[in-house]
């Protein structure tokens, strides 16, 4: 359903992306794993044109874009069918948790208050927020603020949901509250695309495992191929660097 | 003449006061506006003009201002052929309404960069059109970082509302030195003083209005709630 194909992206001198392929099928849980600086976000960013690519093409179902020639009713168009949570949650600040999953309901679907405001309670439920419903995130915990990023981002029923790094500005004890409710949405069946740096939940919740390394990916394979039997050295190292760690 | 008979008159130059104020304050948030948003988004040629007038007005100073204002906007009207009706009131709203609108794009601007990157994102990724982006998510946090400088470029337009003296604009400043020349400068520091009260109410309201807006924000809200929490626990401690 989502195809990316030979994704270029630099920052001045930096090549960020050097020729990305990466296809998603419905249904389908991929976590994008690898060290930090090989564009992991960046290559999520391309898909709702939070990062421009110089080159490359996307294919959205019957959306297609080439990226050297973007265009606006197409990124639009895909940013309607996606939802991304954020690393730094993003929560808008001037809102209180309901006006956060509520507010792209009404101002982006036009839903009226009433329906908007039903969707929100729901999607509020669900992250566990229903206390916290009427509090400004400088009232939240880090914790409450990303369940708060996942409730907005479940409430307009994306085909796809993009998590950058959803924990990893979290401290450890709050990593847990967030690990389930992302647990709970991918099991749901919705079509989700997770970089992380949690390789025991990224093994237990994917059934496919992107390795990327130097602005490439350097390796694509179910759970088991990745973790249990890594087909390259530098996977290996950095499977044994992050496992060190834990 | 004493300081009761003073007062009302320095009062009866109050509303001239006033109008320069308000008016300064109108069309200086108008021109701050534009020239905020051309030196964000960075048009050619444009933008660079933009950023000379603010230099302009940000570095000469206003009395300065005021008489490049008085001489000088009759000589630029004469060059369309136009009549010179720049008496010293207009050319004292003019001369200010340029000050402020050039001083108060320097507390506009930096508000808006100081808003988190990630919000536009967030909005842009949820698919908000830039309108829509601006009015409910960017605007709004915006104008809770830029309050406090707002309220500060205001009070320095007042202050700066007392040199249209020297182009000849009888405000509260110009008729205080009439009454004190026409009683032989017999009550000079009465007629200060009466004046510095002046100034200080008129600053103290703009402040209050301000500060209103800051509290009502609702980011500001929990912070606020907090200090008068700890209020309430320090007197029921006592």
């Amino acid at each position: 359903m989502l195809e990316l194909k030979d994704i270029k992206l630099a920052y001045g001198s930096a090549q960020i992306l050097n020729g990305v392929d990466l296809s998603v099928e419905r249904g389908d849980v991929v976590s994008i794993i690898g060290p930090s600086g090989t564009g992991k976000t960046t290559l999520l960013k391309c898909i709702n044109y939070l990062a421009k690519p110089a080159s490359g093409t996307i294919s959205f179902d019957q959306i297609k874009m080439d990226y050297q020639r973007p265009d606006k009713t197409a990124v639009q168009a895909i940013r309607l069918r996606t939802a991304m949570v954020f690393q730094q949650f993003n929560v808008f600040k001037n809102m209180t948790v309901l006006q956060n999953v509520m507010d792209p309901l009404v101002v982006v679907q036009r839903k009226s208050k009433e329906e908007a405001k039903e969707i929100a309670l729901h999607e509020i439920e669900r992250v566990g927020l229903t206390s916290r419903c009427n509090h400004y995130p400088s009232q939240l915990s880090g914790g409450q603020l990303q369940r708060t990023g996942i409730a907005r981002a479940l409430a307009v029923r994306p085909d796809v949901i993009l998590f950058d790094e959803p924990t990893s500005s979290l401290d450890p004890e709050l990593v847990g509250e967030v690990l389930k409710v992302i647990k709970d949405v991918t099991s749901s069946g919705i079509t989700s695309l997770l970089v992380t740096h949690e390789m025991q939940f990224a093994k237990s919740i994917s059934n496919r495992i992107v390795f990327m390394d130097r602005g490439v990916v350097a390796a694509d394979g179910s759970p088991a191929e990745i973790f249990d039997s890594p087909s390259s050295p530098r996977l290996a190292q950095f499977l044994n660097s992050e496992y060190s760690f834990q | 003449m004493d300081v009761s008979a003073m007062i009302p008159e320095l009062l009866s130059a109050l509303p001239l006061t006033l109008a320069i104020t308000f008016t300064a304050m109108v069309a200086g948030f108008c021109l701050a506006l534009v020239a905020s948003t051309l030196r964000i988004r960075r048009v050619p040629v444009i933008s660079n003009l933009v950023d000379i007038y603010v230099s302009y007005a940000r570095s000469v100073p206003v009395v300065l201002q005021l008489f490049v204002a008085f001489y000088g906007l009759p000589l630029l009207v004469a060059l369309f052929g136009a009549a010179d009706f720049f008496s010293p009131n207009v050319a004292a709203m003019v001369g200010l309404s340029l000050y402020h609108g050039g001083y108060l794009s320097e507390v506009m601007r930096p508000a808006y960069l100081a808003v988190d990157r990630g919000q536009h994102d967030a909005a842009d990724s949820l698919g908000y059109t830039f309108r829509q982006k601006i009015f409910r998510i960017v605007g709004p946090q915006a104008i809770h970082i830029g309050l406090p400088g707002y309220g500060n470029s205001i009070i320095y337009l007042i202050h700066n509302v007392a040199l249209v003296m020297y182009i000849g604009a009888a405000d509260v400043m110009a008729t205080a030195h009439l009454i004190m020349e026409r009683d032989y400068n017999q009550y000079q520091f009465e007629t200060y003083l009466v004046l510095a009260v002046i100034y200080s109410v008129l600053c103290l309201i703009a402040w209050l209005v301000i500060r209103f807006f800051e509290l009502r924000s609702p980011m500001q809200a929990p912070e606020a709630k907090a200090t008068t929490q700890i209020r309430h626990a320090l007197i029921s401690n006592a």
